[in-house]
């Protein structure tokens, strides 16, 4: 089975009997990742048979993001230490006492950003994502393993489906409760699986991250990823640890983030990025490998731009410390008025939006985050699109009017839970 | 036995006194407080009839031009809250924020009467991005307001912007809640102060019109949660929480409240807070967006009510602007603590009538074009007469 088409589940070591196969039988999972010791016992020898692949966990060479050897070539990228996707609880644990960053809206644990970093740095092999309940959070419900799902596939990765002991053991006992969050949670993946194109479509980004990721910057570069999905800034991320190869059509600003000389080639990149009308946002400290007009002050407090060529180069006046507020600034100087959608009443919703190859068709992905059902939102698209469709998990297609507010184009969204993905078409 | 009443009596004569003292005084600000015609329309939409309806308004109470005329103009709007909320899928200026029909037909208007420059204001909640941005983030097209007039900008006056310091501004007559504020530089730098406010009720201090709109002058770097204690912040770390609790005071380059020992309660402070800042920062021009709005509070919510009262109020002086608002809200702007919409909170009308600021008393403001009783709208009535819920903190 080639390996783009493998749905991976972390097959609990407890779980001896070949009969509980029948779980997945008929199921979008595919793939069993067992540990090594019961790698050829009943278990596999069983699967095999019924033609589900399987896998050592061992042989996967699954690591933390940054001890990914990217040079390796692997039939699939398998990313362990990540977080659980969730609204991120205080300390103090209450359910209801939920942490705020710094603008107040509540922080929001996602791995979206990995996925993004390690498609490209993976180059299109197949990314799987390792992560599992925490230990001293509340047992997940239903909602919180089809969160889990979603943060990875709107982000064009896989979950390795791995369950909480409570479930494990529930199922294992042939437990209602179980088997309804099981069915629900296997009618999710089947849900991605056919809308598998949603992922090989290109993520959209007017605004370019350009980093090492790694080292000296890997916090700042990260975190800048992180908290620009937080505020649903659309990015591509670019690496300066390769040689830039042809950048995305729609790129029209690029943050430099490290305080690090280019490398040639990617100073001719930046500078032909600008000179042909592209927003270059660097550190103070690169000001003079990116020299241009005479500064003035930008619009932005805290910069000042100068012309280069068509395009501008925008030099803070000072360091970059906090991932947050250089997210923000980034968003302000590139502007929202280039954002593909904007959402109103969204909440913890995070967008995901993609073109396909042609750009003829587009798809935003809703990620909610919150237990809540998502009400009244509104969104207004860029585009002029023809045809609107809304998918949500379970339900049939429905196709959206738009509704013109104000002069623009707008879609009304009909309530909705935790996941919503929008397709759009000419 | 006889000493205790002797000094009970004493002590009950002077607290006699004392009121009739303070009644007094307050009778002689309120009498000397200057009054200035009010221009009062009904209009039915932001549409067709929105600029031919202000036009006649300004004409009414004297015209732009020797209010704007070869001068820098600040305009403060009221963009409360976030740009991406909705009351339901309604756009937020047909709710909440000052609808951009009203400012850009506004700034069209200045900018016809010669207006040399007009500057957007306003202290997005916890935010140092760009006014621009904020707007651009509720779906507004900002090409509505640079098209409108020659030279229109804009600026965020949460921190210090633009500006190189902050400018002191000193409250006449020493100040309810402070002696002075410390604002972005753009209330300075400008020739004239228009301040456009939503026709609202407000959970704090009871209506938020063209007054309480300059509540949102502070700069959160200064009077804000998350402000440093010696200086001020570089961005806005948190809302104006702290004036409305009075949990801590503004950095030590600004001046300290008045009086630390003073209630720590926002219906005491914010009116008191919103009338020093009109004292100190007079206010040229006020504008009230009424034609659609909402009931029973100021930001988005599940609570309020939208309607439609077809309003527009206009005049120079922003007291007597908001009088004629609170009324044809269904509201006494006579009315104090205790009575609506002030039921748990004192009257900012009252209050910066008592700093010279403008007069509430309807009887000594003439209002020209439609009158209160034709075009009142009850917000309670419309509202399902629910009273403003007191914020804490």
């Amino acid at each position: 089975m080639p390996s783009d088409t493998l749905l991976p589940f972390r097959w609990p070591s407890e779980w001896t009997d070949p009969a509980l196969l029948e779980l997945i039988a008929g199921s979008p999972i595919n793939c069993v990742l067992l540990e090594a010791p019961d790698a050829d016992g009943a278990v596999a020898v069983a699967a095999r048979k019924a033609g589900v692949a399987v896998l050592h966990w061992k042989s996967l060479s699954a690591t933390p993001l940054a001890e990914v050897k990217w040079d390796t070539p692997a039939p699939q990228r398998v990313i362990t230490g990540l977080v659980w996707p969730r609204i991120k609880m205080s300390a103090a644990g209450r359910s209801n006492d939920v942490q705020a960053g710094p603008t107040g809206a509540p922080w929001i644990d996602s791995n979206a950003w990995v996925a993004h970093l390690a498609r490209v740095r993976g180059r299109g092999a197949p990314l799987w994502l390792s992560f599992e309940p925490d230990k001293d959070a509340p047992k997940p419900d239903t909602t919180a393993y089809n969160i889990a799902i979603a943060d990875s596939a709107a982000a064009g990765a896989r979950w390795i489906v791995t369950l909480d002991p409570q479930l494990r053991r529930g199922l294992m006992a042939g437990n209602g409760d179980a088997a309804r969050t099981w069915r629900t949670l296997l009618g999710m993946l089947g849900f991605f699986e056919q809308h598998r194109k949603w992922s090989e479509w290109e993520p959209w980004g007017a605004l370019g991250i350009l980093s090492a990721f790694s080292g000296e910057y890997e916090f700042l570069g990260q975190e800048v990823l992180n908290l620009a999905a937080r505020r649903n800034l659309h990015y591509r991320v670019l690496d300066r640890l390769v040689a830039p190869g042809t950048l995305p059509e729609a790129l029209r600003a690029i943050l430099y983030v490290d305080a690090v000389a280019p490398t040639p080639e990617w100073k001719a990149a930046l500078d032909g990025f600008a000179r042909r009308g592209g927003l270059l946002i660097v550190p103070r400290a690169l000001a003079a490998q990116f020299p241009g007009g005479i500064p003035s002050p930008s619009a932005l407090p805290g910069y000042s731009t100068r012309a280069l060529g068509r395009g501008e180069v925008a030099v803070a006046a000072r360091d970059w410390d906090d991932p947050y507020f250089l997210a923000q600034d980034a968003h302000s100087l590139v502007s929202r008025s280039r954002d593909p959608v904007r959402l109103f009443n969204a909440g913890s919703l995070w967008e995901h939006y993609s073109e396909s190859a042609d750009t003829k068709a587009a798809v935003l992905q809703l990620v909610g985050f919150s237990n809540r059902p998502y009400d009244s939102v509104s969104i207004a698209t860029a585009r002029p699109w023809r045809t609107a469709s809304l998918y949500v998990p379970g339900g049939a297609s429905v196709g959206l009017e738009p509704v013109r507010v104000d002069g623009r184009l707008e879609y009304h969204l009909p309530p909705f839970s935790y996941f919503a993905a929008l397709e759009f078409g000419l | 036995m006889g000493s205790c009443t002797t000094r009970r009596s004493l002590l009950a004569g002077a607290a006699r006194s004392v009121l009739a003292g303070s009644a007094l005084w307050r009778e002689a600000r309120a009498t000397e407080a200057p009054a200035a015609p009010v221009a009062l329309a009904g209009c039915a939409s932001y549409g067709a009839e929105l600029l031919p309806t202000l036009t006649r308004m300004f004409d009414q109470i004297g015209g732009l031009g020797r209010i704007v005329k070869g001068k820098t103009v600040a305009v403060k709007v009221n963009l409360t809250g976030g740009p991406e909320s909705r009351m339901g899928y309604l756009p937020i200026g047909l709710t909440t924020w000052t609808h951009p029909g009203v400012i850009a037909a506004t700034i069209h208007l200045m900018g016809r009467a010669g207006a040399r420059r007009i500057r957007l204001l306003e202290s997005p909640w916890k935010s140092a991005e760009p006014l621009q941005e904020h707007m651009i983030g509720a779906g507004w097209d900002i090409s509505l307001f640079t098209s409108a007039a020659p030279v229109v900008e804009f600026e965020n006056t949460n921190f210090l912007g633009y500006g190189k310091s902050y400018v002191r501004f000193p409250v006449p007559r020493g100040g309810h809640l402070f002696p002075a504020y410390d604002l972005n530089h753009a209330y300075a730098d400008c020739d004239a102060l228009v301040s456009i406010g939503k026709l609202k009720e407000h959970l704090t201090a009871g209506i938020t019109l063209s007054m309480k709109n300059c509540f949102g002058i502070t700069p959160c770097t200064i009077y804000g949660d998350g402000a440093p204690q010696e200086e001020p912040g570089l961005v806005p770390l948190g809302g104006r929480f702290p004036i409305h609790t009075g949990s801590r005071q503004p950095p030590k380059s600004s001046l300290s409240e008045i009086n630390p020992d003073s209630p720590r309660e926002g219906g005491y402070r914010v009116p008191r807070c919103v009338a020093d800042l009109v004292a100190a920062r007079p206010i040229h021009l006020a504008i009230i967006d009424g034609v659609e709005s909402q009931t029973t509070v100021e930001t988005v919510s599940r609570n309020a009510t939208y309607v439609k009262p077809h309003l527009l109020v206009a005049g120079t002086n922003a007291v007597c602007v908001d009088a004629v608002g609170a009324a044809v809200m269904g509201f006494d702007p006579m009315a104090d603590r205790g009575s609506l919409p002030f039921e748990r909170c004192d009257s900012t009308l009252r209050l910066a009538e008592e700093l010279g600021v403008g007069t509430r008393d309807l009887t000594r403001i003439e209002v020209i074009g439609g009158r209160i009783s034709d075009l009142v709208f009850d917000y309670r009535k419309a509202g399902g007469s629910r009273p403003a819920t007191q914020r804490k903190g």
